[in-house]
């Protein structure tokens, strides 16, 4: 399967994993809350939080697995640092998005969909982000950059890899006041 | 809804023309079997709730009261009601399971049951593209809820979309099966598959000991995991499954043996068992 084709698996600090479910009654509707939040201090699933927590809230491990497979919000896989989400959607394609796409991939060494082994990048091929007057677009966590060029994307791709340099926290970073961020709120009032 | 449910009285309706009795709570399908009309159905089975999902019992429904308007529902789904008019042979009947039919040759283009059921129906081949790689699998989903309610959650589908399928947590063997074949008995298409030479039972990528005699050592029909599964949730004694069955009937001759012998000597119990406490 997918899972052992990955590279890295880091290992998985469990206290994490008691921590959000002492958030939570220890019943199954409590199920996708407690994976959104594993979701968001792993930035994936690990398979040993799973179990615990198929344990604890009284859900059949297969029945975990099957929810964590069926929404694209959950991941089984370590994702990186920074997830670029490149806009594939009409507008974006038009003006450039397979440039874009093509430059990040042999960047990175990954192909959309994949995570480079250090962990800091996981880059995807997305649909319509919703930002077309910015075409083309590249999601960076949940920052836009727009009117992006393939020396934009690599100057994004060296800051990126720049930034993340020491930085072990989960934590995702999010430069509020970043140019395109601005631009992309002005965009949507 | 007009109709008075007068508790668990059969009330009637129509079927293709015929009074069909039906029972409050039951489902059009149930109705049709119990008459015996025939409405085709891959995912529906008795140990199990209905749960629609291979399109094929989809019948026609309509009453007096609704001016021709006419609904095709999964008869496994809808339930039976006083005056309802159900048709399972009209033409759109006909159309939309050929379409169902159609759509599965696509996808399982290999299985003989579909083959036949859709040359049954007059689709010789698939107009759509076949899958690439197909297997057996429908996504019926039947053997995903027969082990939820007879077993213990083993497999799930995973997945979305056209990448779902019916899988084990992470792809290897599922933890929790106990090697009931449950799922691959009530497959409709044959797509779950095991094995069993001797005493060793393999399905899902996991290998089973078969729970063996005490008496002779003959393996029995069931995996020791099922059989201590079996105690714990039928509240069964331990001993249940520890004899095979011809080991079991000739202790039961014993038994019976010993009971006309002391019936001869006129007593009412084993000597021994009055002295434990009046077991039997």
């Amino acid at each position: 399967m997918s899972a052992q084709s990955q590279p890295q698996f880091p290992p998985v600090d469990l206290a994490a994993t008691e921590a959000i479910l002492a958030r939570y009654a220890a019943e199954p509707k409590h199920l996708i809350s407690v994976l959104q939040d594993l979701q968001l201090h792993y930035r994936y699933l690990p398979r040993e939080a799973l179990e615990r927590v198929g344990a604890a809230l009284g859900v059949p491990l297969a029945k975990v697995y099957g929810v964590a497979t069926f929404y694209k919000a959950f991941s089984l896989t370590p994702r990186g640092e920074k997830i670029l989400r490149v806009c594939t959607g009409t507008a974006c394609h038009i003006r450039g998005a397979p440039l874009i796409l093509s430059e990040l991939q042999s960047r990175l060494k990954i192909a959309a969909g994949e995570t480079t082994p250090d962990l800091r990048f996981s880059l995807e091929a997305v649909n319509c982000v919703g930002a077309c007057a910015l075409a083309p677009v590249v999601m960076e966590n949940d920052t836009a950059h727009g009117n992006l060029s393939v020396t934009k994307v690599r100057r994004l791709v060296r800051s990126g890899a720049a930034g993340s340099r020491g930085r072990g926290s989960a934590e995702l970073p999010r430069p509020d006041d970043s140019p395109a961020k601005k631009a992309e709120e002005s965009e949507e009032s | 809804m007009s109709e008075v449910n007068l508790g668990d009285a059969p009330f009637t309706m129509t079927i293709d023309g015929k009074r069909v009795e039906a029972r409050p709570g039951e489902m059009v399908l149930a109705a049709a079997k119990r008459a015996g009309i025939a409405i085709p159905t891959l995912c529906e089975h008795k140990a199990v709730e209905s749960f629609g999902s291979c399109r094929l019992c989809m019948v026609e429904v309509t009453k007096a009261a609704w001016k021709g308007w006419k609904g095709l529902m999964t008869a496994c789904l809808y339930p039976a009601a006083p005056d309802l008019i159900i048709e399972t042979q009209s033409e759109r009947v006909l159309h939309v399971r050929r379409n169902v039919l159609d759509l599965l040759l696509a996808r399982c283009p290999d299985s003989t049951l579909i083959q036949r059921l859709a040359a049954e129906h007059g689709v010789q081949q698939t107009s759509f593209s076949v899958r690439e790689q197909p297997d057996l699998c429908i996504l019926c989903g039947l053997c995903v809820r027969i082990c939820e309610s007879a077993a213990t959650s083993a497999i799930s589908t995973v997945k979305r979309g056209h990448h779902r399928e019916i899988g084990t947590p992470w792809g290897g063997p599922p933890p929790a099966c106990i090697g009931c074949l449950a799922c691959a008995h009530v497959c409709p298409t044959g797509h779950i598959t095991f094995e069993e030479h001797g005493a060793t039972r393999a399905i899902w990528g996991r290998s089973f000991e078969l729970q063996r005699c005490a008496e002779c050592g003959a393996p029995l029909p069931i995996t020791v995991e099922q059989a201590s599964f079996l105690v714990e949730r039928q509240a069964l004694d331990a001993s249940y499954f520890s004899r095979c069955e011809s080991c079991q009937r000739r202790a039961t001759a014993q038994t019976f043996g010993r009971l006309a012998r002391w019936q001869k000597l006129g007593l009412t119990q084993e000597p021994d068992a009055r002295q434990e406490g009046g077991k039997r």
